[in-house]
Formats: C-alpha cells, sequence, structure tokens
C-alpha cells in the first residue's frame, strides 16, 4: 500500500503500535471503502459490531423544565434531545377538532463538521418529513384528543428535537426520542369561556398525559456492495452505503407500520426480508 | 406565539399559536423584592457539572450544567478559512442557537439579536486566551446550543468557561483557561449567579470573566444601575469566584483530556 509510505514520512518517532494505529487512521481517510470492506470481510465492522448488531440505546426523559416534555436519547454517540412545547390555537376551519403535531428535526453545524450554520440542511429537511410521516402514518396521537372546544381553541405540540452528536442514524435516534418526549408530556388542564373567548388553563388541577396511540418503533439498515446488510449504521458507514433501508413497526404487537428504501433496488440478496426480520428481532429486544 | 410568516424549509404549524395562560397566579410562595435568597446564600454559585470531550465528531466538546442551565460546546478546527483573504492572524466565530424549547415561552427557530449578543459576549471573553497568531489562515469555530436557559448573564458565564474547557479539549493553545461569574445587585446585596427571575428583578447585573492563572480579566459586562463602589465589591467577589472555579475545571480537565 502506498499509504504505509505516507505514514512512516509522517512519524519518524513513536512506538511500533501508535504507528500502526496512525496507519490505520491514514487507510481509514484516504480509501474509506476499502477499508470497511477488509473489515466486513472478516466478519466485523470498524466499531467491532457484528454485522446485525445495534449500538447501545439509552433514553433519560423529563430532564428539561422549561419544556412540557423532554428526552435525550443516545444510540451510541448519536445523542439528540427533544423537548415538546405545548401552545394552543384555532382550529383550521375544515377540521375544527383537530389539534396540531409539529415535528422538526435541527441538525445544527455543532453535531458533525459535515453540516453548515444557517437555515436547515437538506439532511434536516429530509429527515424532519420523514419523521412527521412516521408520526402521523402510525397514529401515534390522535389529533382529536388535542381539541380544547371544537372550532375554536385546541393545543399545538410543537416537537422539537436537535441533534447534538451525529454519528449515523440519525432518524431512529430521533423517531426514539419524540416518541419518548412525547410519551413525557403532560399538559395543563385547559377551559375555553364562551363569553370572554378565552382559553386558559389552570394550576390546580393536576396536568394531563396525551393520549397516545400506537407507538411507532423504527430501525434503519444499510446495504453495502449490495449483500452486506449493516443494521444500525455510523456515520463512517452511511455515505458508503448503496441503499437504506428504515423498517417502522408498531412498538406493541410487532405489526409493520412502513418500510421505506433510498438508494439504489439491486440488492441481490432478500435484503428487505433480512431487515423487516431483524427489525422484529430488535423491536423485542428495545421492549425489554 | 406569533410565528412570522410559512418557512417552506420546516415542518409548520398553524399561523398563529400562543403560549397557554393560566387563570389563577403561581400557587407557590413567590419570591419578593427586599426578602432573603431562597434557597443560597448571596454569594454561592449554582453546582457546575462539566464534561469535556462529550462530542466525538468534534475537535474538541464540552458539556457544562448550573443549575437548570444547560449548554453544550463544540469546536471545529483550527481549519482552513474559506473564502477569505489572507489573515496571518487566525480568525475566532463563535455562533450560539437557542433550542425552541430551551426558554419559558417557545423560541422560533430563527436567528434572533439575543443569540448574537450572547455570542459576541463569549467572544470577547474568550478571545484574548486563545493564541491567534500561531493559526494564520485558520478559522477557529465554536459552536454553542443552549439546551435549557435559566438566565442570560448564566448563559454568556456558563459559555464562556465551556467554550475555554473545549478549546483546551480540542488540544488549541491558549494562554490560560478563562472562568467567568455573572452577579446581580439585589437590594443592597451581590447576588452570584443569579436565575432569570433574580435577575428580572434586580437593579443591575455583571458578568466577569477573567484567566485567573495569569490574573487578568478578559471581558466585564454590566447592566442596569449599579454604583461604583458596588461595582467594585462586585468586582472582587467575582474574581476570587472564579479562582475557585478555575481550580475545579483545570482539576476536570487534568482528569479527562488525554495529551497526546
Amino acid at each position: 500500500m502506498s499509504t504505509t509510505a505516507v505514514a512512516e514520512a509522517a512519524t519518524p518517532g513513536g512506538s511500533k503500535e501508535e504507528q500502526e494505529a496512525l496507519q490505520a487512521s491514514i487507510f481509514q481517510r484516504l480509501h474509506p471503502r476499502a477499508y470497511l470492506e477488509r473489515f466486513l470481510a472478516e466478519g466485523f465492522r470498524p466499531d467491532g459490531r457484528a454485522l446485525d448488531a445495534w449500538r447501545e440505546v439509552s433514553v433519560n426523559t423529563g430532564s428539561i423544565s422549561t419544556a412540557d416534555g423532554s428526552a435525550l436519547v443516545r444510540l451510541g454517540n448519536t445523542t439528540v434531545v427533544c423537548g415538546v412545547k405545548a401552545e394552543i390555537a384555532e382550529p383550521e376551519l375544515d377540521a375544527g377538532a383537530r389539534g396540531f403535531l409539529v415535528p422538526n428535526l435541527d441538525l445544527p453545524a455543532m453535531c458533525s463538521p459535515r453540516f453548515k450554520p444557517g437555515p436547515p440542511s437538506e439532511d434536516a429537511q429530509v429527515l424532519s418529513d420523514r419523521l412527521t410521516e412516521a408520526l402521523t402514518s402510525s397514529g401515534v396521537l390522535p389529533l382529536e384528543s388535542l381539541c380544547i372546544h371544537p372550532g375554536k381553541a385546541v393545543w399545538v405540540l410543537y416537537v422539537d428535537a436537535t441533534c447534538i452528536n451525529y454519528d449515523g442514524n440519525a432518524f431512529d435516534a430521533t423517531l426514539l426520542a419524540m416518541v419518548a418526549a412525547l410519551k413525557n408530556t403532560r399538559l395543563p388542564v385547559a377551559t375555553y369561556d364562551e363569553t370572554t373567548r378565552r382559553t386558559t388553563c389552570s394550576r390546580k388541577e393536576p396536568r394531563r398525559p396525551l393520549e397516545l396511540g400506537r407507538i411507532p418503533v423504527s430501525a434503519s439498515f444499510g446495504i453495502f456492495d449490495s449483500n452486506q446488510v449493516l443494521a444500525d449504521p455510523t456515520a463512517f458507514e452511511e455515505p458508503l452505503l448503496d441503499t437504506t433501508i428504515s423498517v417502522l413497526l408498531n412498538e406493541g404487537s410487532g405489526e409493520l407500520i412502513s418500510v421505506s428504501q433510498f438508494g439504489l433496488g439491486s440488492a441481490s440478496c432478500d435484503a428487505l426480508g433480512v431487515c423487516i426480520a431483524q427489525a422484529r428481532a430488535q423491536g423485542k429486544r428495545a421492549r425489554i | 406565539m406569533a410565528q412570522s410568516g410559512f418557512d417552506r424549509r420546516r415542518i409548520n404549524g398553524p399561523e398563529e399559536s400562543f403560549a397557554p395562560l393560566y387563570e389563577d397566579e403561581e400557587a407557590q410562595d413567590q419570591w419578593k423584592v427586599g426578602r432573603l435568597r431562597l434557597g443560597r446564600n448571596p454569594d454561592n454559585i449554582r453546582p457546575i457539572f462539566l464534561q469535556p470531550g462529550l462530542i466525538d465528531q468534534a475537535n474538541g466538546s464540552a458539556y457544562i450544567e448550573t443549575g437548570n442551565t444547560k449548554i453544550a460546546c463544540a469546536i471545529y478546527g483550527p481549519r482552513q478559512s474559506k473564502n477569505v483573504a489572507f489573515h496571518d492572524k487566525g480568525r475566532l466565530n463563535v455562533e450560539l442557537k437557542f433550542t425552541p424549547f430551551s426558554c419559558p415561552k417557545r423560541r422560533a427557530p430563527i436567528r434572533d439579536a439575543e443569540d448574537r449578543s450572547i455570542a459576541m459576549a463569549i467572544h470577547q471573553a474568550i478571545l484574548p486566551s486563545v493564541r491567534l497568531e500561531t493559526l494564520p489562515k485558520a478559522t477557529i469555530d465554536i459552536f454553542i446550543t443552549v439546551i435549557e436557559a435559566d438566565g442570560i448573564e448564566g448563559c454568556i458565564a456558563s459559555g464562556s468557561i465551556a467554550a475555554s474547557a473545549a478549546l483546551i479539549d480540542a488540544g488549541i493553545e491558549v494562554f490560560g483557561l478563562v472562568a467567568s461569574t455573572s452577579a446581580a445587585i439585589v437590594g443592597d446585596d451581590v447576588w452570584l449567579d443569579p436565575t432569570h427571575e433574580e435577575a428580572s428583578n434586580s437593579k443591575g447585573t455583571f458578568v466577569l470573566s477573567c484567566m485567573p492563572a495569569l490574573g487578568t480579566l478578559t471581558s466585564l459586562w454590566q447592566n442596569g444601575v449599579i454604583t461604583p463602589t458596588e461595582l467594585i465589591t462586585c468586582m472582587d467577589t467575582c474574581e476570587k469566584q472564579c479562582a475557585e472555579m478555575h481550580a475545579v475545571v483545570a482539576q476536570t480537565l487534568r482528569e479527562t483530556v488525554t495529551v497526546s
């Protein structure tokens, strides 16, 4: 390899182990594809996981006191914070009893060198859109349950997620954070006064949790070299993948809600079947 | 809160929505001007939790928590300056963002004047500590996200400490660690590290940033009505607090940052 010469030239000193580590990291930077291929040939991934293994998940809810509900999710090194803010608005004329659910994901410049400061990047827009689709299609929150007074006042739930550290698979992490924040949300009891036309809330009555319906969980996979299925891809693996498949399941029953695929469809193995089976297995593990 | 227009790059809610109104006042026994401080002594600060190196994608990072204030800071660089003429000194950019749920009222995700003024205050506080003359043609980007805010003064102080710790985590040469303390004049007393409520009930507020290792101040921010004598007392108390903080931050960095 020509990289060996580069590495040796760069480090005249240092122990043998250090030199080897440096050579490996230079190889990774210069030939990411070959680097990943060699790991996969041995049946492992660069972070030591097996191909179908998931990174560790941790969920911490209710730590933000200014939000009505909040969650912090870590999926390996990927970290997402999500906060729910409830506000009151007039409903749409054609749907007087339906509230609003407004999920947004922000990928700020701080979470990865890939992102630039400024308005939402294309990645953030696509992810926000997919998250909205996942939350609405699963019916996680019946919008009628957000009604305060038909035609006059409804709740608006702004579900804002911010990525703090982007190490791949932001979709799964964010969906988990959003659902956990919704589960953690407590709304005050609100009443609409016909005579004053004002909606007021009470501090005396205890806050109530949301009436959540089906809980969606998602599992994302990447397909490398059209035959290797990598579960829960990292930021290093993501740009090298041909295809990404996200399987959305109902947490309780394990039934499919949706399957989406991005990228080339020419998978030589039965990738979809493998992904769905692995997603079911992961869904069961996540519940315990 | 009213949303200003339709933004097709985000998922939009209704055109107008308002924070809930409460018919009854907060049931708790509220603090009033003239009473003793609730929960702590005037010269006590809220406990600080500092964790450097949480964001592995960044060159350096730090997360700080003081009471309810939660701030994450990441540093990218020194990297090549883009689209700028030659500089024999490096550039230091500070950008600060509030998450929409960080304040009692929802903040629409638009950059406003407050973001920039806090970013500028933090920039001023840490600028004298960085050896930019050793980094020609380079840019250091400091990105700060406020996850939860309790008092603007506290944000400036905690943000400066986090940024300085992250610079060291990134291995960027500095003259010294920057420590920062905020204070408010409530009645005739100096209250350190005021919360949002305490700061809004005060006569004036004050943020002092310094490099205790060198015994130099890097920035002072003062707002509202403060007499010269009060200001001097304020500076003395803040400086003492900064020296204590410096020892704690330096110890944390020694334990977590490995020299390579």
